[in-house]
């Protein structure tokens, strides 16, 4: 569904994605691991278009993306989940929903009504908070509605950067269940992730970006079964 | 006792025109997180095209109004234009430095195509004040409050009520996250940008017709007062505009009542400064 083909990606002089390539096949769950400063969220910033990679190819659904402005990657069908998850924090929830669909606004408002009332069942937290300012809803509940708003605009591609972080192991386990359930009703999702534990036990592939190489890919139970890996970043000690 | 009410009530009336300038900074600086200095030069150039219109054809109030605000839009798109799209990619300051450059521009421009320094411009209402019990309204006070009450009304009905409205508020929150729903953020910014020009070209009617004149330095006097009603009101934040610009208003009165005109401006300057220092929690430019 995703390649990303030889991408490189620069800030200024930094180097930050050094020919990276890699896949999201349709109906998997791909999850990139990897340090902070791997270049994790630039690869992810590429393929939204936000970056533009100085050279390389990233091909969705067949068609080339690198180039396409951000705004035009989400009608593409590609939505992200930023970090820190970027609610917009003085709009109400419903607003924040409905921002999420407005590539769809004018084309489909009926969609979009139908969708917005499947989010607030999906999520009822989110019900409950619908006339409150998104910046007051605790971390956990910006994240779902964070994901809520991205799959307003009904992606095929979901790609979510960091969902855990600075969130309540009780939370993060919701918000991995509601991926594996997504993945499950067949949107395709690609996940960034410190928590490789938990990203590993829903992903179908993982790659392993470090310092803006491929390091390592391979299935969850290969990477598990790298020692040098497992040691890094699951924690993982033997002998 | 009656003073402070008569201050009060000038204060509002005067007041209201600066909210309307804050909202005119506001919206500028929340969507493009950019200072626009230039902002009261641009509505300059509205007055001087609309009292050259006036002094051309006397009596034509309403073409007078409109060329007041087409101009203050067109210099609007000026500034837009160079200041900010052709610097997005630059930093924040650069725009700043260049919106000053624009403003001698503009400042230089209606003093070399006017006959004199001080430009008339007229009144739409000659009507007496009105007292009400011990307090005398103007009525070019009234028209001030009146009129700019009912450009804020339409203001917040289009950025309340509208997908446009929401689509601005939503850029001014997260400028990375809209461009992730898809919003064309450059687009949206040039837009606001617009509204902000067109409200302040409202603003500069409303505001020329009480003093009934115009010299150059109303650019430096609207981006001063636009701006301090913008701060007072916390810097990024719609509402507080509009009191920041009714705090200035009757901050100003007052001190003209009580301690003499000579006294007006350093006041306001001493509560921008006590505002601005005393408030850490001052929310620069996060949303509207």
């Amino acid at each position: 569904m995703l390649e990303v083909q030889d991408v490189v990606t620069s800030y200024g002089m930094i180097q930050a994605l050094k020919g990276v390539s890699l896949a999201a096949r349709t109906g998997e769950v791909t999850c990139i691991l990897g340090p902070n400063g791997a270049g994790k969220t630039t690869l992810l910033y590429t393929i939204a278009g936000i970056l533009r990679p100085r050279s390389g190819s990233v091909r969705f659904e067949g068609r080339e993306l690198a180039g396409v402005p951000a705004d035009q990657v989400v009608r593409r069908g590609i939505s992200l989940v930023p970090e820190n998850r970027l609610v917009f924090a003085h709009m109400t929830v419903r607003e924040n929903l409905l921002a999420g669909a407005y590539a769809r606004l004018g084309r489909d408002g009926g969609g979009v009504k139908v969708d917005l009332e499947a989010m607030l069942e999906r999520f009822p937290i989110l019900r409950q908070r619908a006339g409150q300012a998104a910046g007051t809803l605790s971390g956990g509940e910006q994240q779902m509605l964070a994901v809520a708003r991205a799959l307003m605009a009904r992606p095929r591609l979901l790609m979510m950067d960091e969902p855990s972080l600075g969130l309540a192991p009780m939370i993060v386990e919701q918000i991995f269940e509601i991926v594996a359930a997504l993945n499950r009703e067949g949107i395709t999702v690609l996940l960034v992730e410190q928590n490789a534990r938990l990203a590993l036990s829903i992903a179908h592939h993982a790659y392993l970006l470090e310092q803006g190489r491929i390091a390592f890919r391979g299935t969850p139970s290969e990477v598990s079964a790298n020692e040098a890996i497992s040691r890094a970043y699951l924690g993982i000690k033997r002998g | 006792m009656v003073d402070f009410l008569q201050a009060l009530v000038d204060g509002v009336m005067l007041g209201a025109t600066y909210s309307l300038l804050g909202l005119g900074f506001t919206l500028i600086f929340g969507v493009l997180r950019r200072l626009n200095l230039a902002f009261g030069p641009t509505i300059l150039v509205g007055i001087y095209a609309g009292s050259h219109l006036s002094l051309a054809w006397p009596g034509a109030l309403v073409p007078v109004v409109a060329v007041t605000v087409a101009g203050a839009l067109l210099a609007g798109v000026y500034v837009e234009r160079f200041s900010f799209r052709a610097l997005a990619r630059q930093a924040p300051v650069v725009s700043m430095i260049s919106t000053f450059a624009v403003w001698m521009q503009l400042q230089e421009l209606v003093s070399l195509l006017s006959p004199s320094r001080t430009m008339p411009y007229p009144s739409p209402v000659w009507l007496p004040a009105v007292a009400v019990g011990p307090i005398l309204l103007r009525s070019d006070g009234l028209l001030m409050w009146s009129g700019a009450t009912l450009i804020m009304l339409a203001l917040f009905a289009l950025l309340y009520r509208t997908r446009f409205g929401t689509t601005i508020r939503a850029v001014a929150d997260s400028s990375e996250a809209a461009t992730l729903m898809g919003v064309n953020v450059a687009m949206v910014g040039a837009a606001a940008f617009l509204v902000a020009s067109a409200v302040g070209g409202l603003a500069g009617v409303l505001i020329a017709q009480s003093h009934q004149q115009v010299t150059p330095y109303f650019g430096l006097w609207a981006t001063v007062k636009g701006m301090t009603a913008m701060l007072l009101g916390g810097a990024g934040s719609l509402p507080g505009a509009v009191v920041g610009g009714l705090a200035l208003g009757v901050v100003e009165t007052q001190t003209l009542w009580h301690f003499g005109g000579q006294w007006r401006d350093l006041v306001s300057y001493a509560l921008l400064f006590l505002v601005v220092a005393l408030s850490p929690r001052t929310r620069w430019g996060s949303g509207l």
